[in-house]
């Protein structure tokens, strides 16, 4: 069998590259997502991982602790600052063009998420938010008896 | 105090130019360089980079940045929506600068990269002293 090396396929590149386009088109305001206005940040990207639902979100620079996120009535809302770490040190910039501030964003969740069992982890600069799906909206599977 | 700012996404840049010999997408990391008399200070936004997978460098005046994000984290997941993309960080810089090659110090704190670039000190006047024979 011939191994196919991750350099080579890098199937998140094209995955994602394709997500984008599609995104484009879903953009439209024809299509109603529940989603915030694209641009807005932190940028967000949802995945299913086969138990539920997966934010992601970068957010570099700031502060595990400093993330203030609440999901209420399937609304999950992120929201807190990003401070400028270098503000005290004197001299002079030569390049600017790193973003700091504050954000605030808030995504619509889809319906059969058990929102009691949010998780969320905050590694390298992404914030990542699992919630899996509620009991009853997982398949489950039904033994057929004989009569 | 000025009211805090609120922050917009930029689009991440594809690294254009010159290809890798390994394949894989490479994104131009957001930078902020300031220089005071004693070194260079430079910050790259690098999210999803482990400390571990960062290589600066810095070769004939020409440092260069790579980071690297770990495509297991994708393994399982299958994308839904999606805002932004996911790959591996790139970027040069020519610098004019004397910097002292064996002080530079970087480190990575919450997918910042921080390198500090200390300049080299100026030869000292050395003054020669005047014996009588």
């Amino acid at each position: 069998m011939a191994l196919i090396r991750w350099e080579q396929f890098d199937p998140v590149g094209s995955m994602l590259a394709l997500q984008e386009e599609l995104g484009r088109a879903l953009r439209n305001p024809a299509f109603n997502l529940g989603l915030s206005a694209y641009g807005a940040y932190p940028p967000i990207n949802l995945f299913d991982d086969g138990e539920g639902l997966v934010v992601m979100a970068e957010l570099p620079g700031v502060e595990p602790a400093s993330v203030n996120l609440v999901v209420q009535r399937n609304t999950l809302t992120l929201t807190g600052s990003r401070p400028r770490d270098e503000a005290k040190e004197p001299g002079a910039f030569h390049r600017r063009e790193r973003e700091f501030g504050e954000y605030s964003r808030s995504i619509q969740l889809p319906e059969g998420l058990d929102l009691e069992k949010t998780s969320a982890r905050f590694e390298a600069g992404v914030l990542t938010v699992k919630i899996p799906k509620s009991p009853e909206a997982k398949p489950r599977q039904i033994a057929v008896e004989s009569a | 105090m000025m009211p805090e700012q609120e922050i917009a996404t930029r689009e991440k840049q594809e690294v254009q130019g010159a290809e890798k010999t390994r394949a894989g997408r490479y994104f131009v990391p957001a930078v902020d360089i300031r220089e005071n008399e004693n070194e260079l200070k430079l910050w790259a936004d690098m999210p999803g980079v482990a400390e571990k997978d960062v290589e600066v460098s810095l070769n004939d005046g020409m440092l260069t940045i790579i980071g690297k994000v770990s495509p297991a984290v994708y393994d399982k997941l299958s994308p839904l929506y999606t805002e932004y993309n996911v790959g591996n960080y790139f970027r040069q810089f020519e610098l004019n600068e004397d910097v002292d090659e064996t002080r530079i110090k970087a480190r990575m704190r919450n997918g910042v990269l921080e390198v500090e670039l200390p300049k080299r000190e100026r030869a000292r006047p050395r003054r020669i002293e005047v014996t009588t024979a």
